[in-house]
Formats: structure tokens, sequence, C-alpha cells
């Protein structure tokens, strides 16, 4: 009875929308580094922290006023025990351990056994709860109990939590990690240093009168002191062979120094690449809107540099010396294959919400297909471009999923034509579309407030603004309407083409816009 | 009046140039780096049998080698053996580009740069690149056209302010092009200032049919 209803109840926590959403809320908000809110929270928590600290070491020759003793002593270490039972609680999922014992016994035909479950869910709990992080979280609560006098030194674990929620400590940490058994060795050698000498400086001069080292304790401080390369001078050797012994002592410690000071820089030096690659990937995960670009070829850095004056533009490069020269250039890049699903996952890019269009402009059409179908095999609205090298492989692109095939050499054809045949009138759209003499061609969607505005064509008094209305586009019908009478009736979700000078444009886009303008 | 084509050099941008140039011209010669029939040609000075082949003073010349070296040698080659012939030339980058118009080339297209710019455009410009591109590249009916200025007093001491071209003539003008040769947008105050005269040349989009009338007009006496 007892045991049907504990896995009822597990299936249903485990079922419930609502409970999910609560979990992973308090999941993102505790150990998500990207969760978008995190941020405020680790703030909020340093600045327990140091008010914490700040009270007690005022309180040491000072006094504190009670309300502050109550803040620190009680509302702190109220929030940070929440956190700690919420961090216990979203660490693993009971219901989940239920609900797979249950449904693993009666597969087997075996009854379940409750015992079972509850063995894997303390242990783990457990191993939570033995972590270095959690035992700091649990330490940093125990100024809580303050009637303790002892206790309250405890206030300075909540330094210690620093290492939650700032990330760069949390990266100096992962560094030094990564060189455990350098410095364990390191550890070893310096103790055994300092034993043989402390030992020997004990043996030395722990019976003559004139010397300061009486006690072991005396004689283990001197070494650590001195291997440290400190040298406080308060104990100093004062026989023969004691100085020999600090000779040897001064010789190694400048050892045990330089092997540190090289074993950080090391570390530091191998993980430099992969700090900077989890930094770029945190860049973008939080970018909003971008244009990503695979492969750098002489195209990608032009359409690049274009569009990096009002866009975001990441460029995505198999090849290092590409990247290399990527970044040189002064473009966001990431040596990763555009090829790859593996290149999207690692990187977290949500191509559906985050990328507005993707362009193809590797150098030959194999590569610009591969990472056309590699796209769309996670994602089918996004817009993809692509360069075309060689017009046989015209349909294998538009079979790969590009939505626009560009080829180069048609439109070269295409400008020689005109270049031979009008070639002023090709010049002056030229200039236009180049933005010569600050002239531009831009298009203008009629927007609820600019038709609340204006109506009809001949309301809109572009001569006055000297711009030229070349014409009105009706995007769902994809129907241009050149030239529009005064009396054209202009619809929501239009396009006007105008042409003119960008300042102009600019006053009369403001006009347009302008409540009562009409 | 060039009625001949001569393209150097034989590669895919051969084939799309002849195919769009082909309405332009009579004849369009393609010649082919290092070859050895009579349309081909080495980089050397020599361009006695080209005379041979065509009479130059009727021809323009599609300088198109894919190595720029070689493209700016050939076009350096063309200017300093036919001073009045127009080259137009291929770049691959913006260096080349400009190398190509010290060698001499008329007119140089620069293909990473236009292609990045037209890229650009149809990303950030959809609507713009699509009408663009159905004026310049005859995809639909409206049409992009130069008319010069003729002998008539139509206009005459009248600015092009003063006239309602896209009401009474159905075309928009977009700019004008003074003796000069330099082109000015139509409502700039260079252009609004400007009293029209022959030999003016306006650009101007239409549909044919209105830009044939246009052309009648301003072209010849007023109607």
């Amino acid at each position: 009875m007892l045991k049907s209803l504990i896995v009822n109840i597990a299936y249903w926590i485990n079922t419930s929308r609502r409970y999910a959403k609560v979990k992973s809320f308090f999941y993102n908000l505790l150990e998500n580094s990207n969760y978008k809110y995190k941020k405020y929270f680790d703030i909020c928590m340093i600045t327990l922290i140091f008010i914490s600290v700040v009270i007690l070491v005022r309180e040491v020759k000072s006094h504190v006023d009670d309300y502050l003793l109550y803040f620190n002593n009680y509302i702190i270490s109220i929030i940070f025990l929440i956190e700690y039972l919420l961090r216990l609680w979203v660490s693993s999922s009971i219901s989940k351990v239920i609900i797979e014992d249950s449904e693993y016994d009666a597969m087997i035909g075996e009854q379940f056994r409750i015992s079972k479950s509850l063995k894997k869910i303390v242990t783990t709990k457990l191993r939570y709860m033995l972590s270095f992080k959690a035992i700091i979280d649990l330490l940093a609560i125990i100024p809580f109990f303050h009637q303790l006098r002892l206790l309250r030194i405890f206030i300075l674990f909540r330094v210690f939590k620093l290492f939650r929620y700032a990330k760069s400590i949390q990266t100096f940490t992962s560094v030094i990690a990564a060189k455990k058994f350098e410095f364990l060795t390191l550890l070893i050698f310096a103790s055994i240093i300092v034993f043989v000498s402390s030992v020997l400086i004990y043996v030395m001069e722990a019976n003559r009168a004139d010397s300061p080292i009486d006690t072991l304790y005396e004689a283990v401080y001197w070494s650590i002191v001195t291997i440290s390369t400190v040298g406080y001078g308060d104990i100093t050797p004062s026989t023969e062979a004691g100085r020999m012994v600090a000779m040897a002592v001064i010789v190694a410690g400048i050892a045990v120094f330089s092997f540190t000071t090289s074993l950080i820089v090391t570390a530091f030096t191998e993980k430099l690449d992969e700090i900077k690659d989890t930094k770029l990937i945190d860049d973008v995960a939080k970018m909003k809107e971008f244009y990503l670009i695979c492969g750098y070829e002489s195209v990608s850095k032009e359409v690049a540099k274009k569009l990096t004056i009002k866009n975001k533009v990441i460029i995505l490069e198999e090849s290092k010396e590409k990247a290399e020269l990527a970044k040189k250039d002064g473009f966001f890049v990431l040596n990763y294959d555009p090829g790859s699903i593996d290149s999207y996952k690692k990187l977290r890019i949500d191509i559906g919400t985050q990328v507005k269009a993707i362009l193809c402009l590797g150098l030959s059409d194999v590569e610009n297909v591969y990472t056309s179908l590699t796209v769309r095999s996670f994602n089918k609205d996004v817009y993809i471009l692509s360069i075309l090298k060689n017009k046989t492989n015209k349909n294998k692109l538009i079979s790969a999923g590009v939505n626009e095939v560009f080829y180069e050499k048609e439109l070269v054809g295409i400008i020689a034509k005109e270049f031979s045949g009008q070639p002023v009138a090709f010049e002056a759209i030229h200039s236009l579309r180049s933005n010569f003499n600050g002239i531009d061609m831009q298009e203008l969607v009629v927007s609820e407030r600019i038709l609340g505005n204006f109506t009809n064509v001949g309301q809109l008094q572009n001569n006055k603004y000297k711009i030229v209305l070349l014409g009105v586009y009706n995007k769902i019908e994809k129907k241009f309407l050149f030239n529009p009478t005064d009396s054209t009736e202009l619809e929501l979700g239009d396009y006007l083409l105008i042409i003119g000078n960008i300042q102009y444009i600019q006053e009369f886009t403001n006009f347009l816009n302008k409540k009562g303008s009409k | 009046m060039q009625n001949n084509a001569l393209i150097f050099g034989q590669n895919e941008y051969t084939l799309e140039i002849e195919k769009n140039i082909a309405s332009n011209y009579n004849d369009i010669h393609v010649f082919k780096l290092n070859g050895d029939d009579e349309f081909s040609f080495d980089l050397s000075d020599d361009w006695d049998h080209l005379k041979e082949v065509v009479n130059i003073d009727e021809c323009i010349a599609f300088c198109i080698l894919e190595d720029m070296a070689e493209n700016i040698f050939l076009t350096l080659s063309l200017r300093d053996t036919f001073k009045d012939l127009i080259i137009v030339a291929l770049a691959a980058d913006k260096e080349s580009a400009d190398k190509l118009t010290l060698a001499g080339a008329s007119r140089v297209i620069p293909t990473t740069l236009t292609t990045a710019n037209v890229i650009v455009e149809m990303l950030e410009k959809p609507i713009v690149t699509e009408v663009l591109h159905g004026i310049l590249y005859e995809k639909s009916d409206l049409k992009i056209s130069q008319i010069e200025v003729g002998d008539n007093d139509c206009f005459e001491g009248k600015y092009p302010s003063d006239i309602q071209w896209s009401r009474e003539h159905g075309i928009i003008v977009i700019s004008i092009v003074h003796e000069d040769m330099s082109t000015e947008f139509v409502y700039s105050s260079k252009a609004q200032h400007h009293v029209i005269k022959k030999g003016d040349i306006f650009v101007v989009v239409g549909y044919e049919k209105d830009i044939k009338e246009f052309e009648k007009l301003i072209g010849s006496e007023c109607g």
C-alpha cells in the first residue's frame, strides 16, 4: 500500500509540468551559467557574502547595531540555508530513481523494494553533500548558531562561497586541478624537505642555550618560513651545522618556488586556448541575432566587412590558418567545421532563434552542399544562401536545401552586357547601389503607424523631401507597382521603394512615423 | 560604334559574357591564351595577327584571364598598342582593380567586391534587390534607359524640378548626366540648379512604351 502510494507520487511528480518548470527554473538559476538571470542571482549572493564579512570585521573592535547582527546571523544565514536546500533538491531527482527502480523490478518480475531506492537516493544526495562546494555551503550557514562564539569565525567560510559565483575563480581552480599530479609531487618534495630540515635543526639546536629553537614546533615553523623564501628572521640558527641546514633549505626553497611558478604558468598556457574557446562560446550563446558565414574566402571577407556595419556576424572556418587570418582581419571567428552537427552543438547555437541567415561561402560546391545539408538536417526554416562555383552543381545545392543560389559568373556576364549596352544607366544604378554621393535606395515597410497617418500615395509628400518614390511592393502578392498614382491605396506590410539622400530619407521616415503628420 | 566584341581568355566567365552580350554585337571573337589556331594570343606585344582578323576600331575588348598578373599584362599590352580601344577587364580584388585601371582598362569589374555587394543587398534589402534586378537584368517589363536630350526647345530654360516627369510622362528620372559626364541624382542641389540643355543624358526607369515616347519627345521636337 505504502509502496504503491510512493510510486504513484513519484509518477505524479515526474509528469507534473508545473513541478518540472519550477525545478528547471531553480536549476538554471543555481547551476546553469548560461541562464540569463543567473548573473543577477550571483551578484546578490556575492553582495551578501561581503556584507557578512564587513560586519564580522567591524564587530571585532566596534559596536555593531543589533539589527545588522540580526540581519547577518539570521536573514543571511536563512537565505544561504534556502540556497543549500535548493541546491540539494536540484542535484538529483528522487522521483526518477523510484520510477526507474519500480519499472526495473516490474520488468524482472520482482516486488518493488523501497529500501533499495532509498539507499540509492541517500547515496546520491550524500555524494552531493560531501562535495567540496556543498561542504562550504553548509559551513557558511553555521554562523546562524551565533551563540556559539567560536562558530562566528565560520562566516569566513562564506568567502569560500565566492568559488560558486565568480567564474574566474572557477577557471583558476580548474587550471590548477589540471596539474594535480605535478602539484602533489611538489607538495611531497616540499614536505620531505620541511620534515628533514625541522628534525635536523631541532636535533642540532634544541639543546643549546643561545638558540631560539626550543621545541619541534618552532623547528617546523622556522623550516616552513625559510623554505617559502619568506624568512622573517625571528628564529635563526646559531650553530654552524644549523646554518648549513638553513642554506640547504634556502636552495630547496628557491627550487620549490620556481617550480610552483612555472607549473602555474604552464597550466595556464596549456589551458589558454580552452579558456578562450569557452569565453567565445559563452559570447555566442549571448548573441541575439547574427549572420553565420561558413567558410572564410575572399568573398566571405568582403561580405563580412559589409554586414558587420549594421549586424553581428560570426564566421565558422575549419582551417586553423584561415580562422587566424579572419581573426587578424578583425572578425568574430570560430575555428569549427561548419559541416559538422557537433560544431553547432558545442557552440550551443540555436539556429532557429539566433541566426538571421546562413551564408555558405566555401571554396567548393562540395563544401557548401555538405554544410547546407548539415544545417537542414536539424533546421528546416533558416534562410540559406550559397555561392555557386560550377553551374552544373546548381541543382545539387537546391536539393541540399539552399534557398538562394548565387552564381558569380552569371552576374559578371550580366554586368558585361549592361556595360556594353547602357553604360551610363548602369553606372547610375551602380552608384545608387553603392551609396555613392550619399544617395541610397531603400525599402520602407508600411507599418500600422504609417498607415494610421497616410492611406494613399498622394499623401506621402515625398517630393517635399526630395525623395523619388520608385514604386510600392506588395510582399504577399509579390507584385511591384511602378510609379503609383496619387490615389493608390497603401496596405499594411507594403514596401515603399524610395531613392534619395540618406539624410532626407531619414527625415522622410521620421515624418511618416510622426503621429498626425498628415 | 563598336560592332564586334573580343573576349580574351577561355573560361566559365567567357560563356556567360558571350551569352549575355550576343544581342549587342554583330560578331564575338573568343581568343585563347597560347592556343594554336587563328583565335589565339600570347602575352607578347605582337598584335599584328589580331589586326588581320578584326577591325580593331569597331571592337570592344573583354580581358577575363583568371590569373590576375596575366590579365593586367594583357590589358597593358592591348592599351599600349590600341590607344582608343574600349577595354573591360575582370579583377579578382580591389588591388587588381586598381592595377588594371593603371594598366589602361576603360572599365573594371571587380568580381569579389561585386559578388559581395550583391549578396549583402540580397540579405539587407531583398525587395530593392529584387526590383533592381528585374529592371537591370530585364526580368520584368520595367526597363532602365539612358536618353540624350536632342535638338528641341521643349525643356529649354527649364530645371529638372519644374517638370512632373512621373505624372506627365509615366517614367521616373533617376539621374542626369551632364556634358562633362558627371552623374547627378535628380534631386541633388546641383541637378536642381542645372538648366536642361542639349547633350544632357537622362537615366530613366519606366515601361518600354513610355520610355520610347519620352525618347521621341526629348530626342526630337516637342509633341
